[in-house]
């Protein structure tokens, strides 16, 4: 996507980096990205936790239609990642849309994950790949 | 008490030769042609692209010196793909408080403005940028994983869910404002390139131009097409990874339970939602119980939500699979749809002595949803 703001992506880059998700302490659940506020209970007591960095592929969409920035390496897997605690968007990589499946094991790596062409900018971030041998 | 007194729509298509103001200057004059400038109170826009292209700031009252209503009250609303449920409803509680008695509501939006690269990634906007917005989601990312998972979790195949698209295009097919004119068959769907697999280019709205206008007041004395009797709404998970049961539109479940709270609705016989993709249609009708869940897209493949069906009729305009999806005008156009139905002089598919009509309005996967409910007041 083009059009990224430096300090946006600057300010994301402790959750985009670790996949650190937030933690109520009321109600204890998960949620990525963390947000203000408990998407779940509503309280705004929140501490940080890191997420599981295996999990199963929920559901996943294999993207052809997307913008410039990403044209080079369409079509784009993005999958519905599911670690346990908590699920999570993200691109699913090393692997061709033959390769994947409903249920199969995925582990984060962390990659390039956008770029703004007209600024420079590189987004890194993590993704998903299939485990190897699971 | 608020009344739908005048309407318009431009056809939705690639309106090269003309701008944001110019295609809304022509909905809304035609929609006002029996108002005098001093009488109208309020021009409420609703505009998302004008915004997300950096094209106009302040559009509402650009539009209105544009249009020759210099002086009126003018404010734009913006809530994604549902900014024109947005708009009505922000122009009927205008209305219901008594600060204005007559508001021209005017949905207006360009895509073929710009490569569609650019118009994907503007897309991608819809759904929370620090969270999966940061991805190349393009058109339709989560609305393919939302239809894998249906398939897998409903055990649905891909067939019976083309039966969505094929009723949308034949339905379209009477519209003389809908962009796709033209009948498909559920196999063509397949046979479509991906956009987001398992959605093909079939499962998707086209990308067009459109503006529609309604002028809504609350005095029922002249010429009224239908009563806008409620209009209610409510904000969901920012995100399909968030809730426990991504297949729920809880935004929509919700804002239609606080509909029925105010009004008494007895039944429907017309519904114009908000079908994006294929699957965003078959949602909305299970979060809406007009069918069980897992079962919406067998219903339409039987025929039950077609003319002549057992169900309400849904999106006879052909909905935003045919008539279009010019994202901030698209609830306006739903709104004049429903109100032309109920006053027997929609110009397509018409459904017959239809009193009670709903328009449904989702942003993105559900991170906000609308519902109006018009009567007939004949």
């Amino acid at each position: 996507m083009a059009g990224f703001s430096a300090p946006a992506v600057w300010r994301g880059r402790t959750h985009r980096y670790r996949l650190v998700a937030g933690k109520c302490t009321s109600c204890g659940k998960l949620h990525y990205p963390p947000s203000y506020s408990c998407p779940y209970c509503g309280s705004r007591s929140m501490v940080e936790a890191e997420l599981p960095r295996v999990g199963r592929l929920m559901s996943y969409s294999v993207v052809y239609s997307v913008p410039f920035d990403s044209k080079s390496r369409a079509p784009v897997i993005l999958g519905l990642v599911d670690l346990g605690v908590a699920r999570v968007i993200s691109e699913i990589t090393d692997a061709s849309p033959e390769d994947v499946s409903v249920g199969m094991q995925v582990e984060a790596v962390f990659r390039r994950i956008a770029e703004d062409g007209g600024t420079g900018l590189i987004v890194y971030g993590i993704k998903f790949r299939p485990v190897k041998g699971a | 008490m608020a009344y739908i007194t005048g309407v318009s729509m431009v056809n939705v298509d690639r309106h090269y030769d003309k701008g944001v103001k110019r295609l809304a200057a022509e909905a809304s004059s035609k929609a006002l042609e029996d108002a005098e400038p001093d009488t109208l109170d309020y021009i409420i826009v609703s505009s998302s692209f004008t915004y997300a292209s950096d094209v106009q700031l302040d559009i509402a009252s650009y539009i209105a010196s544009y249009t020759g209503f210099r002086g009126v009250r003018a404010l734009a609303v913006e809530s994604g793909e549902a900014s024109g449920l947005a708009a009505v409803s922000v122009a009927k509680s205008l209305i219901d408080s008594g600060l204005a008695s007559r508001v021209l509501v005017v949905g207006v939006d360009k895509l073929s403005e710009w490569p569609t690269w650019k118009v994907y990634g503007h897309f991608s906007k819809f759904y929370d940028v620090e969270g999966e917005g940061m991805y190349s989601i393009g058109m339709g990312g989560i609305a393919g994983i939302l239809m894998r998972l249906y398939m897998e979790t409903f055990k649905v195949d891909r067939l019976t869910l083309a039966y969505w698209p094929a009723l949308m295009h034949s339905n379209a097919k009477l519209n003389p404002y809908a962009m796709l004119r033209f009948a498909i068959t559920p196999e063509k769907v397949l046979e479509a390139p991906p956009v987001a697999d398992p959605i093909t280019l079939l499962d998707s709205f086209p990308l067009g131009d459109g503006a529609a206008a309604l002028v809504i007041e609350g005095s029922g004395r002249g010429n009224v097409l239908a009563e806008l009797v409620a209009v209610e709404s409510a904000t969901g998970y920012p995100s399909i990874a968030l809730p426990e049961d991504p297949l729920r539109f809880e935004s929509l479940e919700r804002a239609y339970q606080r509909l029925t709270q105010r009004a008494d609705i007895k039944e429907v016989d017309v519904i114009e939602l908000h079908d994006s993709f294929t699957i965003m249609g078959i949602l909305e009708l299970e979060s809406l119980r007009l069918a069980e869940r897992g079962k919406a897209a067998e219903a339409v493949s039987r025929g039950y939500f077609s003319l002549g069906g057992e169900g309400p009729v849904v999106n006879p305009s052909g909905g935003l699979k045919a008539r279009g999806h010019p994202i901030g005008a698209t609830g306006v156009y739903q709104v004049v749809e429903v109100a032309l139905q109920l006053g027997g002089e929609f110009p397509g598919l018409k459904v017959p002595d239809s009193r009670h009509g709903l328009a449904v309005s989702v942003n993105g996967s559900g991170s906000s949803a609308y519902i109006a409910y018009l009567r007939s007041v004949g």
